[in-house]
């Protein structure tokens, strides 16, 4: 093996080798201000991005295991992105709150971006576990990171056991694909499924893909979403409702689409189902929500029920509106839990009454949260529209004409609940007219948000253009 | 020595099955945590069955990675588990507490 076989690797060699550095700097630096630590780590994110314009990413690495595409491309841009924004809003937190943990955290963070980058293009079951593994520790951990807050054990230790579990049945699911078919590769194990099926084949791939949907957090998987979201740190949850949610996605489509894995056919009734119990449980169980971040957490496995529906689909257009959908939902997701960030760091308590009156205390906060939340509505002129158009339109021609009627109910309804927040915002009434304090970070990561969803919202051609150029490549 | 993979097989399959029924009912979350090591060691034996008996080497090869990602995924789980009982001196979890307001 020579280095130029690393090449398709340059933005997970990047990755590591910045958080290799970081921990080396954290230990060099003396305890105090370690404030550098996150500049770096944002510092190692746009480094990645800007790696993915210019190195060439494409082609075969490691024997075979993983191989890069413009699909792969496009999703380390999203999973880099995510990264990179939760790192960001931090910045005003962190320093305050955990002064002498700020290396772990990002190294964490890093660590976990680098397992999505390698599932953007995974060949291989084993690397397929290796990967989602390192995604899914760093998660464990990072869910825990309010150490003195009793909410935020018990929601690690959820997000802990469900992924554990979820990971136990995967490999199992492997094991068994990986016996009957006699190799690791993923292409090898579609291949002997459609020679030969058997109910055993079709129960392994059954219990992978049920494991992956604990991680997606799809009904009936979805019980950790909503006491994990409650009891860790906001801008964590920008990322972990985001990052990890496109990553096992991605690892879905490795697996099922066809030209790679093809075992779409095996589990096509087991995902139209999930997809629907996403769809109608999470909007009913959101609409009493009073504390923000769990609504958002149920609104959150409501869009994993439209990623599936996408994913079912298995056509180009299909994947192309799965990739559009992802990246509008990464910023219109963090920027809503940024917004939530900025107002517990002024005091309040994730509640939606703690949102009343807030037009009268910040014009931008308020309008901010109003577009993402239209957004994740899926109201025109945002990117939200779009994302939830392009699905619905694939899903339509591959033949759910349910699925999309259905979908389209519950945007309805969702916007129900969406608009309590609003409501809060814009016609509650508060006795404070202070301005709400905002760090640069948290201004600058609402900021970038709100950019990327109106600008993708007013001229999405562009960003589907190149989703449809990165679907294509990937099925052929 | 038994030649038949089946055997090993059907044990991997009951430990497996044990593994999911403690998930469910336990409520401890240490036990939780032995029912999850059950299913991981049902996927190790599995694989090295159809190593053995099927594939060749590459069935080796991924019990050991599996065996390492278990290991990784019990040591962070031992210690969220401290943490927990730390802060609220017990370790029973209830995980379907979803509705609460």
């Amino acid at each position: 093996m020579t280095w130029t076989d690393l090449a398709p690797l340059g933005v997970e060699l990047i990755l590591l080798a910045g958080a290799l550095s970081l921990l080396i700097v954290d230990l060099i630096l003396p305890p105090g201000d370690k404030r550098i630590l996150g500049i770096g780590t944002l510092g190692v994110f746009l480094a990645g991005l800007l790696a993915t314009w210019t190195l060439p990413l494409d082609g075969l690495a490691l024997g075979g295991a993983y191989e890069g595409d413009a699909m792969g491309v496009f999703l380390k841009r999203v999973f880099l992105l995510s990264g990179a924004l939760a790192v960001l809003a931090v910045q005003g937190h962190g320093p305050k709150a955990w002064p002498r943990r700020q290396g772990e955290y990002h190294q964490l963070i890093l660590y976990s971006v680098l397992g999505m980058s390698l599932l953007s293009g995974v060949r291989d079951l084993i690397l397929l576990a290796v990967a989602f593994e390192l995604m899914g520790v760093p998660l464990y951990a990072l869910a825990a990171w309010q150490k003195r807050d009793a909410g935020a054990a018990e929601g690690a230790l959820k997000l802990y056991l469900t992924g554990a579990v979820s990971s136990a049945a995967t490999l199992y699911g492997f094991s068994v694909l990986y016996g009957l078919s006699g190799s690791t590769r993923i292409a090898d194990v579609a291949a002997a499924v459609s020679a030969h099926p058997s109910p055993l084949l079709a129960l392994g791939a059954t219990v992978a893909v049920a494991g992956m949907g604990f991680k997606l957090g799809v009904v009936p998987f979805h019980m950790w979403v909503p006491d994990t979201y409650e009891g860790s740190p906001t801008p964590f949850i920008a990322f972990l409702s985001v990052g990890p949610k496109a990553a096992g996605a991605a690892a879905l489509v490795q697996l099922l689409l066809p030209g790679h894995g093809a075992l779409l056919g095996t589990v096509m009734e087991l995902f139209l189902v999930l997809s629907a119990a996403s769809l109608v449980l999470a909007t009913l169980m959101a609409l009493p929500q009073s504390n923000v971040k769990r609504l958002l957490a149920f609104s959150g496995i409501g869009h994993m029920g439209i990623l599936l529906m996408a994913i079912a689909t298995g056509t180009v257009d299909g994947l192309a509106s799965l990739l559009f959908y992802l990246l509008g939902y990464l910023f219109t997701n963090a920027g809503a839990f940024v917004v939530v960030h900025a107002i517990r760091e002024d005091g309040g308590d994730d509640s939606i009454d703690s949102f009343n009156g807030l037009v009268h205390r910040s014009w931008f906060l308020s309008g901010a949260m109003l577009l993402f939340l239209l957004s994740l509505a899926g109201v025109p002129f945002v990117v939200g529209f779009w994302a939830k158009l392009f699905v619905f339109m694939a899903a339509w021609q591959a033949g759910f004409e349910w699925l999309v009627i259905l979908g389209a109910l519950v945007s309805v309804l969702s916007l129900f609940y969406y608009l309590r927040v609003a409501k809060a915002m814009f016609m509650g009434t508060t006795e404070r007219r202070d301005e709400v304090p905002m760090h640069w970070s948290v201004r600058l990561a609402v900021s970038i948000c709100l950019i990327a969803i109106t600008g993708m919202g007013l001229y999405p051609n562009p960003f589907v253009a190149v989703a449809e150029a990165a679907a294509k490549a990937f099925l052929g | 020595m038994i030649t038949d993979p089946r055997i090993y097989l059907s044990i991997a399959a009951v430990l497996f099955s044990l593994g999911v029924y403690g998930v469910i009912t336990r409520r401890n979350a240490i036990g939780v945590l032995l029912s999850v090591e059950l299913m991981a060691n049902a996927v190790n034996l599995n694989l090295l069955t159809f190593g053995r008996f099927v594939t060749g080497a590459s069935g080796q090869v991924f019990t050991l990675f599996t065996i390492a990602l278990t290991v990784v995924e019990v040591v962070i789980g031992l210690a969220i588990v401290v943490l927990l009982y730390r802060t609220r001196s017990d370790v029973l979890i209830d995980i379907a507490s979803e509705l609460r307001e």
